[in-house]
């Protein structure tokens, strides 16, 4: 599904304007007309267009000349020159200063329609440039939060992943704060179709009512006082890639009932705006809070439950999946260290029973902040007690911390428990072989119950 | 797409001067049989001598839309014109509507050309004028144009794209036209 191109026709001449943007419009573009310069520009203050077509000769401002304030202002629209017959010099000053391409007037019905095609692929290359800038920006903040894990509870949620990825069906992520839901939703989208799209992810809970409602569905010039300038929301812009809502369980009831108008008929109005728009996204949404609990107490809407929960993927919390905090520690070491350009520090034993034992309360993100803080604080390349600084009360030495060995038949427990007690496949999930499994079994005197 | 005992919207297919009869009548029977619209081919109008730009030798589609243009609620019109078609910005047109509006028209002027300047067989011209008179009916009833491959609601600007597209509409085009149908026989006023 191509969206439209939003195209601005700036002629000096009433019938070519007019014959134009009509044309355009049959072709199923958006276009605005302005018949001069100055008009041109006060209306690209008000709105984004992606594609500008520029009579050359007109009085006051000419064609080169607002060809060269777009480009200076407004360097994301394209513009294309429209010039007479016979005035080779005209285009080619033109392409010099910046024009996409330049059309002969009258056009060649051929051309024109070869001509928009160009532009709506270009376009569409910029964009994905912008979203991929965008992604490594966010990847290098959150690069830390690589999934990483190999116990039973992630194995599944890998799984769950690989099995939604391949619909189109909404999904609803839900785990403690910190978990790592917003990763679990971009792991589907890289693994989905739509994984050339874009991701845009919102969280919910941070902001008022009118500034998400605005947020998700863009607002024209002028829908509330401070909208000076028309914006394309996030339902727009997660056109043919994912839309991702953190924090679902905390807009209000009028957002659900807009948001589940979205999804029923497919098309929305920006704030103050007439003209219904349309976006073609597939939705997942995260939440920490229990939904059906909100349901009961009136506070969440069981028609828009039922409608983002198709499939529903539940990030275990850290303190269940204790095998994977050592194996998270030395990659955010590891990661860290590389930032610092330091010789990634040692975990004593003291240290990793520490974060074998702690509650974890802020999940996988407390564990990333505490091992940055430590790297930055170690010294001699070793990581000891004291350079783990735990957001609750950390646990005291000699208490009931698990040790290495009882943490390790934990874990074996559990995989072979996962593995319906099937040496074979629980030993390739450890990475072990088989012998070595059966002998750690009969050690730990594990048996199947 | 019938709409049961609901009257069809009716279309007046109008020669504008001397004009190939056969290609008319095909027009209009094509109109009938693919869009379901009650389609006449009406007497000749004289050909649209106040459109033409002489420094072009051609006829300006617009001014022949505004004579054609009906009252609200009256049949619909295509005119047909043996002479070449442009508007102002184009070197030339093989049709031209108004989207949701009341009129089209269309050329058979360049709809007669072969491969390498030679004539088209007849039943090539016939098909072809087929073609452009039910995509520019399809604009007047409100239609866009479509991305669809082969689709007839494709923007052709040539014969060689016009030539590869179907007789007729892709699924989405269909449905979209079943609404917009029905769109103008609610506003038609009763016969
Ligand atoms: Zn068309
Ligand atoms: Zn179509």
């Amino acid at each position: 599904m191509s969206t439209p191109l939003q195209v601005l026709v700036v002629d000096d001449e009433l019938a070519m304007r007019e014959s134009i943007a009509a044309w355009l419009i049959q072709d199923g573009q958006q276009a605005a007309k302005a018949e001069g310069g100055r008009e041109a520009l006060a209306l690209m203050e008000q709105r984004e267009f992606d594609l500008a077509l520029v009579d050359i000769k007109m009085p006051g401002m000419d064609g080169i000349e607002l060809l060269r304030r777009i480009k200076e202002g407004h360097p994301d629209t394209l513009v294309i020159i429209i010039t007479a017959y016979g005035s080779i010099e005209s285009a080619v000053e033109a392409m010099k200063a910046g024009a996409s391409d330049y059309l002969l007037k009258p056009f060649d019905p051929e051309h024109l329609m070869l001509l928009l095609e160009k532009m709506g692929r270009q376009r569409r290359l910029m964009q994905e440039n912008q979203m991929l800038r965008q992604r490594l920006a966010e990847g290098q903040m959150a690069g830390f939060e690589d999934m990483i894990g190999s116990s039973p509870e992630m194995l599944k949620v890998f799984d769950q992943i690989e099995e939604v990825a391949a619909t189109e069906a909404p999904v609803l992520i839900v785990g403690e704060t910190g978990a790592g839901k917003e990763l679990v939703a971009r792991a589907i989208h890289n693994r989905s179709a739509r994984s050339f799209g874009p991701f845009v992810a919102i969280n919910c809970g941070a902001q008022s009512e009118s500034l998400l409602e605005s947020e998700l569905f863009g607002h024209e010039r002028g829908a509330f006082t401070g909208a000076v300038k028309a914006r394309r929301g996030r339902l727009e812009m997660a056109d043919g890639g994912t839309l991702f809502l953190d924090e679902v369980g905390e807009i209000s009831q009028k957002m659900q009932v807009a948001l589940l108008r979205v999804l029923e008929d497919g098309s929305f109005l920006r704030v103050g705006g007439g003209q219904p728009l349309t976006s073609d996204f597939r939705l997942i949404c995260a939440t920490h809070r229990n939904l059906p609990e909100l349901i009961a107490a009136g506070e969440f809407r069981q028609d828009f439950y039922y409608r983002i929960n198709v499939f529903s993927v539940s990030v275990p919390p850290l303190r269940q999946r204790r095998e994977d905090v050592i194996p998270l520690a030395e990659h955010f070491i590891a990661v860290f260290s590389q930032e610092a350009g330091k010789v990634p520090p040692e975990l004593k034993d003291t240290a990793r029973r520490a974060l074998i034992s702690y509650s974890w309360p802020g999940n996988v993100r407390e564990l990333r902040n505490i091992m940055e803080r430590a790297v930055i604080v170690s010294h001699g390349g070793i990581i000891g007690l004291e350079q783990l600084t735990f957001l609750e009360e950390g646990p005291k030495p000699g208490s009931t911390a698990m040790s290495l060995a009882e943490m390790e038949t934990e874990h074996i427990r559990r995989v072979l428990q996962a593995h319906g007690w099937n040496i074979t496949q629980a030993a390739a999930t450890l990475g072990i072989d088989r012998t070595t499994l059966g002998r750690k079994i009969k050690k730990a005197g594990l048996r199947s119950s | 797409m019938t709409a049961g005992g609901a009257p069809s919207p009716q279309v007046e297919v109008v020669p504008l001067g001397r004009v190939n009869s056969t290609a008319a009548q095909v027009v209009a029977a094509n109109l009938q049989a693919l869009l379901e619209l009650d389609a006449m081919v009406v007497g000749p109008w004289p050909e649209p001598a106040q459109a033409l730009v002489p420094a072009r030798g051609q006829y300006d589609a617009g001014i022949i839309l505004q004579d054609l243009a009906t009252p609200q609620g009256g049949a619909l019109r295509l005119g047909i014109l043996g002479k070449d078609l442009c508007v102002p910005f184009l070197t030339y047109v093989l049709g031209e509507s108004q989207l949701g509006g009341r009129a089209a028209v269309m050329s058979l002027h360049r709809l007669s050309e072969g491969e390498g300047g030679g004539r088209a067989p007849r039943h090539l011209m016939l098909e072809r004028a087929a073609k452009v008179g039910l995509h520019e009916i399809a604009h007047v009833m409100g239609l866009e144009h479509c991305r669809t491959a082969g689709c007839l609601m494709r923007f052709s600007a040539g014969l060689a794209t016009l030539d590869r597209l179907n007789m007729g509409f892709c699924p989405a085009c269909r449905r979209d036209l079943i609404h917009l149908k029905i769109q103008l026989i609610v506003k038609a006023p009763a016969r």
